[in-house]
């Protein structure tokens, strides 16, 4: 009989539900609903919750921690909802994220944010001829400066606190800071946009 | 940690690969099975803070824990923290190798043997052949050194065990020198193998008692839940992949079981 005791190692884990079975699609398996962890459950609870979460779950107590981080950052708080997606599609677009860029097109448009204003955020029209507010172009080059590296120019710092307050600064900060955490996160997963979004963009010429 | 909240056992699964391919297995063990180990200073590490977070006792499981040849050693350790009871198949105790467990008897240790039906044809055919005697031979052996032995039975909910049959099975124990209390019986529960060959009883996180269970891939809520079935790790029952320390697991199951409706709990009498 074959000795288990002196039997190689393998050396790869065992495999778990969910995970990817080819060379395309995303890096890890996304979390299907019926193998869904006890801490991730309430995310599945409505149905798909989507990418983000599905790969989050593999890990249960960070989605645990890092759902409600996102949820408070991303949602709906003291600065408008037109402000937010404007850093958030704005910070995508400068970082490179298919998905973040197509998911929050999506969303920028739900919250009024014109065909031409999402274009210009995405790199296809001009931001100064497309945004007429003082305000909204210095929230722009904030973004756009978050992106980059070492410290920020001092007139970009000037125009954003000229129009912010200090608490609206650091949460315009964090939410820029926080997006390009997703940003990195999505585009190094190869996280998949879902159909329906796909479905909005071609609808809207915006694919 | 509270015991009426959260049971007060944390189990460790020592290692997944086994001498034997059971009909039923939750964890797929075979002899080739990637072994997924957990290392004797994890565990001992996990049972020092397991003592310091008010857990009562200790479990460990497999797999055949005893393919490993440091696992006497290991449980010798464990048991100077708390109580530990380890599950075995009881086929590698033969007057050789049995030797190394001598250790145990002077240790807070109980050797928790499978032993299913009481005449041989049925119990070997879920298990291996010669199961039946192997496992007859080595009992007296372990009680013989002093050691504290335990049967568990696992039945398979549709097949008809009769009374004379369950009354013939505590006669052989006892006869071997096991106590009616250290006799469990327990059913099939459909996960893993079993689930794969139709057997066993649906078991959801409201019939499994919540006991800390730590292997190679995280925690998970009971030693029923790191189950495999076509070589696939369920996670249906993970509470968290970290497991040193072993707060952080333990206090992530104890938010669960406070989350969890009353009385639902044990339903099945799974132990």
């Amino acid at each position: 009989m074959n000795d288990p005791t002196t039997a190689p190692i393998p050396a790869r884990p065992t495999a778990e539900a969910g995970a990817p079975t080819g060379e395309r699609g995303p890096l890890v398996g996304l979390v299907e609903s019926d193998q869904a962890p006890l801490l991730a459950r309430p995310y599945f609870a409505d149905g798909d919750p989507g990418p983000i979460v599905a790969a989050l779950a593999q890990v249960p107590e960070m989605l645990e921690a890092t759902m409600p981080f996102l949820g408070r950052v991303l949602g709906p708080s003291c600065l408008p909802a037109r402000i937010k997606e404007i850093v958030i599609l704005r910070t995508s677009a400068q970082a490179s994220c298919r998905y973040c860029i197509e998911a929050h097109t999506v969303v920028a448009r739900d919250v009024g944010l014109s065909l031409a204003e999402v274009r210009a955020l995405r790199g296809e029209l001009g931001v100064e001829v497309t945004f007429g507010d003082p305000a909204e172009r210095a929230v722009i080059g904030w973004s756009d400066a978050l992106v980059g590296t070492g410290p920020v120019d001092a007139d970009i710092k000037a125009s954003l606190r000229g129009a912010f307050a200090d608490y609206e600064v650091v949460e315009l900060t964090l939410l820029g800071a926080t997006t390009l955490l997703l940003n990195r996160f999505c585009t190094a997963l190869d996280l998949p946009t879902s159909p329906e979004v796909v479905a909005r963009l071609v609808a809207e010429g915006l694919s | 940690m509270s015991e009426d909240a959260v049971g007060g056992r944390v189990w460790m699964y020592s290692n997944y690969h086994c001498n034997m391919a059971c009909t039923y297995c939750l964890t797929d063990s075979a002899p080739s099975s990637p072994r997924r180990a957990l290392s004797t200073q994890v565990m001992v590490t996990a049972a020092r803070q397991a003592a310091e977070l008010g857990f009562s006792s200790l479990g460990v499981t497999g797999g055949e824990p005893f393919l490993r040849p440091d696992m006497a050693e290991t449980l010798v350790a464990m048991a100077a923290v708390l109580p530990t009871l380890v599950l075995s198949n009881a086929t590698l105790f033969g007057p050789e190798r049995a030797e190394r467990l001598r250790p145990l008897a002077d240790a807070d240790v109980a050797v928790q043997i499978s032993l299913d039906r009481a005449d041989a044809a049925p119990n070997d055919e879920l298990r291996a052949p010669g199961n039946h005697a192997r496992v007859v031979e080595a009992i007296p052996r372990l009680v013989g050194m002093g050691i504290r032995v335990r049967i568990g039975t696992t039945l398979d909910p549709d097949v008809d065990v009769d009374d004379e049959e369950r009354s013939r099975l505590c006669a052989l124990h006892r006869d071997l020198g096991v106590s009616d209390d250290d006799h469990v019986v327990r059913p099939v529960v459909r996960r893993g193998r079993a689930a794969a060959a139709d057997m066993g009883v649906r078991a959801t996180v409201a019939d499994l008692p919540p006991e800390l269970t730590i292997t190679a891939d995280g925690a998970f809520w009971s030693p029923f839940g790191p189950t495999i079935r076509d070589g696939r790790l369920d996670t249906d029952l993970l509470v968290t992949r970290t497991t040193d320390p072993l707060h952080i697991p333990a206090g992530a199951l104890a938010r669960l079981v406070e989350g969890r409706p009353p009385g639902d709990d044990a339903r099945l009498g799974i132990r």
